[in-house]
């Protein structure tokens, strides 16, 4: 079978702005993931297509890319998900700067990150002899939100985000609300404070682009809900 | 919040909100945003068109009620069952949305999607029978 793509490129050596490049790909088969697409044109067509990969088993969360117009990870999408009798159209993550071809600049992704102060903060000293306690019931709270990859889809995915750099974004809410309904944390007020501001998380219009991107099925916008009412209920 | 990035190195700047949303793949989610967006700013439309209509009260009963003739036409009447529908839709996705931030709406917020035109195309039907009965 010959699969038909569309990649933008863009190589800030030589090229003013991105523009389209199509591949015709042959001997692809329909189970195949759309990364090895991506590594069958990079290996044997065009050794100057330039894209992020690591791991290549949806962990690491590099390879988020935006395929027929929505947000995935190359290595989590089987072609037979895909309209592959059409033409693929595969971008960079929307809104964010292009360093080249599909690797756009994920700094201020991880800026936001930083903000929420993803780490486990306490104040009084650990139990002597054993670690922090936390019951079965109190960590499966915690399961959903925890099982987030950082690939930056959702953030990017988000029409908000597009609108306005400083929203902090659904990635960075999703892992305050890992450490705020963490029962061994000790400053979910501190983080609280953080996010109550018009460019944190009252910018969430519940648009649902996040929910439909996370390539690990996350309910992020249930999770941002929590934080919501937390925060409109919080007493001081 | 964001610092801008690494100047040293060139990047392409994608910053096209109105193109990203328009090519961007939409759910019902997006959709129900578009449109509680655009029925917003048509309900804020019509409250000018209504105090303007209503100025004339100031000049009398006479103009008023000339004014008011303008509006009774069987046209107009359908303009106005339109104008019902934008009020139904974002009175009942302004509802989806209080479900989904207060209570645990984001499971199922699909269903809340279809709920909310479901029940808006039933009223809106219901409206256009009772406006309209005396001609059919």
């Amino acid at each position: 079978m010959e699969l038909s793509v569309k990649i933008l490129r863009y190589n800030p050596e030589k090229d003013s702005k991105p523009y389209f490049q199509e591949y015709k790909v042959p001997g692809v088969a329909e189970d195949w993931r759309l990364l090895d697409v991506l590594h069958e044109i990079k290996w044997k067509l065009d050794g100057t297509l330039t894209f992020r990969r690591s791991c290549a088993h949806g962990v690491c969360g590099s390879d988020g890319i935006r395929v027929n117009g929505k947000n995935r990870l190359a290595c989590s999408i089987l072609l037979k998900d895909l309209n592959y009798k059409k033409t693929i159209i595969i971008e960079p993550l929307p809104a964010m700067p292009i360093i080249k071809d599909l690797v756009v600049d994920m700094t201020s992704f991880f800026q936001k990150y930083e903000v929420i102060k993803p780490y486990l903060i306490t104040k009084t000293p650990p139990p002597p002899d054993a670690e922090r306690f936390q019951s079965n019931e109190d960590a499966e709270k915690l399961f959903e939100s925890a099982k987030c990859i950082l690939c930056g889809c959702c953030t990017t995915s988000c029409p908000s985000t597009w609108t306005n750099d400083n929203y902090i974004g659904p990635a960075a809410l999703l892992k305050t609300y890992r450490f705020v309904f963490d029962t061994r944390d000790e400053a979910p007020d501190e983080r609280l404070d953080i996010i109550d501001n018009p460019d944190g998380i009252w910018r969430c219009h519940t648009i649902f682009n996040c929910i439909e991107t996370c390539p690990k099925e996350i309910n992020i916008t249930w999770h941002i809900s929590q934080l919501k009412t937390r925060l409109a209920t919080r007493e001081f | 919040m964001a610092e801008k990035i690494n100047p040293k190195i060139k990047t392409f700047d994608q910053k096209e909100w109105v193109k990203t949303n328009l090519s961007y793949k939409k759910d019902s989610g997006s959709w129900a945003w578009i449109l509680h967006r655009i029925s917003g700013v048509a309900l804020i439309a019509y409250l000018f068109l209504h105090i303007w209509s209503i100025s004339p009260l100031v000049q009398g009963k006479a103009a008023f009620e000339q004014k008011m003739a303008t509006y009774s036409s069987t046209l107009f009447s359908f303009v106005e069952w339109f104008l019902f529908a934008f009020v139904l839709f974002h009175a009942l996705n302004g509802v989806r949305i209080i479900i989904v931030d207060w209570a645990d709406g984001a499971k199922y917020h699909k269903q809340l999607y279809l709920y909310t035109w479901v029940i808006g195309i039933l009223l809106f039907l219901a409206m256009g029978l009772i406006m309209f009965s005396h001609i059919f």
